[in-house]
């Protein structure tokens, strides 16, 4: 026996399970998560035509996550759509953080200094390939009720760490990928949901991973937390965004020939957040506009 | 001959890496068929196309049932061999030795994964040192990889590449004179077959990154045109339906890896030309995803903070 049983009543909740559907209700909350294949060629193309945007090679667009406060109707989702609506489309400015791959300037001089290898070309369309998004869930359309979110500063309202690394039992735990991009074997972008319902409260993460070899690495974390004990019921959302220049995640591989850590979004996320006094200041210099941390915080009640 | 090599084909069919002595022979006999070959195989038709199969060595199983048993059936596959999946070195290692045993039934051209740069970052470098100790297996394979061709031509009709067009390889001609044992370079003419992609644009487009090129429908037509070809067949890209054929059947894209990364939940598929070079796409799924297939992962980080 190495852990003691925990001391937390358990409350009462139901669970329920579908082929691709599975959820709880617990304390007047209804949580459904959905994890489908990813979009078929029709779907896609549909996406694609709607939102204007080349779309991310592996777009999960059926896969979603819902939260439901059955006595407001506040309902709150995560859907692959709305985060890469949230993309930038178009020629890049100030604070939207664009790069370009790590031999760009290389490949660019290559080409001129040799007319006969740079065609007539169009410029394709622009948008932002690293699909950079600081997407922090969206209100449902038939939610019946919206919160007021108030920007909080300092320490009030932090996430309670002590209660949220207590190794309580977990009543429901679940991952939903929504995009996940390979740039062209110049790195990779994606974005994971996690949820897991506590005996005492709900919490999510929602992770964007960037990483654009020999260039930078970028992560923007959403946190939202419920305590089941607040009264009047109330969210916390948190986000960070951090960058930093890729040499200095290399420099702290376990390993320097091997460089597979680097594609671990828990490696790139511990090394971020070590150093944020940097990562969440100056990052890499892009003045991308994700960087630092911001809190909010909404109660629910009519 | 083969006695040895039909031993080691036996063993990597059922997953198990080869002693690190006989992945050196294998690779040097595989050189010095490799180094013959030009940079644009020619290939008589009946055969069967592939795509990236990315290291998942099971859902190569799957293909091989769906296609038929080599050398009954003769294949192309268009290279990604490694990196991603988690059997990238049974993966090429038994693509490799069925290359040497049939070396006329099997042709294997030469991916932007087959690099040494590449899979430093995207996993194979890491299971072979994981699978043998050292890096020596992964040096044995990247030398073989310079030797890989570039390019295939069916019955002078069909043209395989892995990426796509280059707009200073005008023609197969130009193609077959590069000097194509290197290791991938960033820019020119060999990089762009390797890394270009068909895109719904006039002409010739930049890619948005900042490097590597976008090739519309009238390259597309002006290539075929200019070198008497009917059908540009490449890999590079997921096809969540298998494959996608563009610009008014002019260019297929054919993908191979089903469940792409053991969690896409796509279909693969192959393109079979019978003799006529009549098309025909197989379409295939992903092996049962039992212990065998994927090894244990570390389990899911629940209490994540
Ligand atoms: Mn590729």
């Amino acid at each position: 026996m190495t852990t003691p049983p925990s001391s937390v009543p358990l409350p009462k909740h139901e669970l329920y399970e579908a082929p691709d559907e599975r959820g709880i209700t617990v304390n007047g909350w209804r949580i459904t998560s959905t994890t489908r294949p990813i979009s078929n060629g029709p779907q896609s193309d549909a996406l694609q035509a709607d939102l204007g945007l080349t779309l991310p090679e592996m777009i999960f667009g059926n896969n979603r996550l819902t939260i439901e406060h059955q006595a407001t109707g506040w309902k709150y989702s995560f859907t692959a759509r709305d985060a890469l609506a949230a993309v930038k489309n178009g020629e890049l400015e100030d604070g939207d953080g664009g790069v370009k791959v790590g031999y760009a300037d290389a490949w660019l001089k290559s080409r001129q200094s040799n007319s006969a290898l740079m065609p007539q070309t169009v410029q394709a369309k622009p948008y932002d390939w690293t699909y950079t998004t600081t997407y922090p869930g969206h209100i449902d359309p038939d939610s019946t009720f919206t919160p007021t979110w108030e920007s909080v500063e300092g320490t009030t309202h932090e996430l309670p760490l002590a209660e949220l690394t207590r190794p309580d039992p977990i009543l429901f735990y679940a991952e939903i990928p929504l995009f996940e991009d390979e740039l062209h074997d110049n790195g990779s972008s994606a974005l994971l949901i996690r949820i897991r319902i506590m005996p005492t409260c709900i919490f999510i993460l929602a992770r964007f991973t960037l990483r654009v070899d020999n260039v930078l690495f970028r992560n923007f974390d959403t946190r939202i937390y419920h305590s089941f004990a607040s009264n009047p019921p109330m969210i916390i959302r948190e986000s960070n965004g951090f960058e930093a220049p890729y040499e200095v995640l290399k420099a702290r591989l376990p390993k320097q020939q091997d460089l597979t850590p680097l594609t671990d979004p828990n490696f790139v996320s511990r090394c971020l957040t070590e150093t944020r006094k940097y990562s969440q200041t100056e990052g890499a210099h892009t003045g991308w506009r994700g960087l630092g941390t911001r809190r909010d915080c909404a109660t629910l009640a009519p | 001959m083969g006695s040895d090599l039909d031993r080691q084909i036996e063993m990597l069919k059922a997953c198990k890496p080869l002693p690190e002595a006989d992945v050196k022979t294998l690779c040097m006999k595989a050189r010095e068929i490799l180094i013959e070959e030009g940079n644009v195989q020619c290939i008589d038709a009946p055969v069967t196309i592939c795509g990236d199969i990315h290291g998942q060595f099971w859902d190569m199983l799957e293909l091989f049932k769906t296609a038929g048993d080599c050398p009954q059936t003769s294949y192309l596959f268009m290279g990604d061999f490694v990196d991603r999946g988690y059997f990238s070195v049974e993966t090429f290692l038994l693509l490799l030795a069925m290359k040497v045993r049939w070396p006329d039934r099997v042709c294997l051209i030469r991916g932007n994964h087959e690099s040494r740069q590449i899979t430093q970052v995207y996993g194979f470098y890491d299971e072979c040192t994981r699978k043998y100790g050292s890096p020596t297996v992964w040096r044995y394979c990247t030398d073989v990889f310079d030797y890989l061709s570039l390019g295939a031509i069916i019955d002078g009709r069909v043209f395989c590449v892995h990426g796509g067009l280059s707009p200073a390889l005008p023609s197969l001609d130009m193609i077959r004179g590069l000097e194509r044992r290197v290791e991938v370079p960033h820019e020119g003419p060999m990089c762009d077959l390797l890394w270009s992609d068909p895109d719904e644009i006039n002409g010739w487009g930049l890619s948005p990154r900042g490097a590597g090129f976008l090739f519309g429908a009238e390259p597309t037509k002006a290539f075929l045109h200019n070198n008497s070809l009917d059908l540009i067949s490449r890999a590079h890209q997921l096809a969540m339906e298998g494959y996608k054929l563009m610009f008014e059947r002019m260019i297929v894209t054919v993908w191979s890896a089903p469940n792409y990364c053991y969690r896409c939940g796509n279909v693969a598929a192959v393109l079979e030309l019978d003799e006529h070079l009549g098309q025909e796409y197989k379409v295939f799924e992903h092996a049962p995803m039992d212990v065998r297939s994927i090894p244990a992962r570390r389990p899911p980080a629940e209490y994540f903070l």
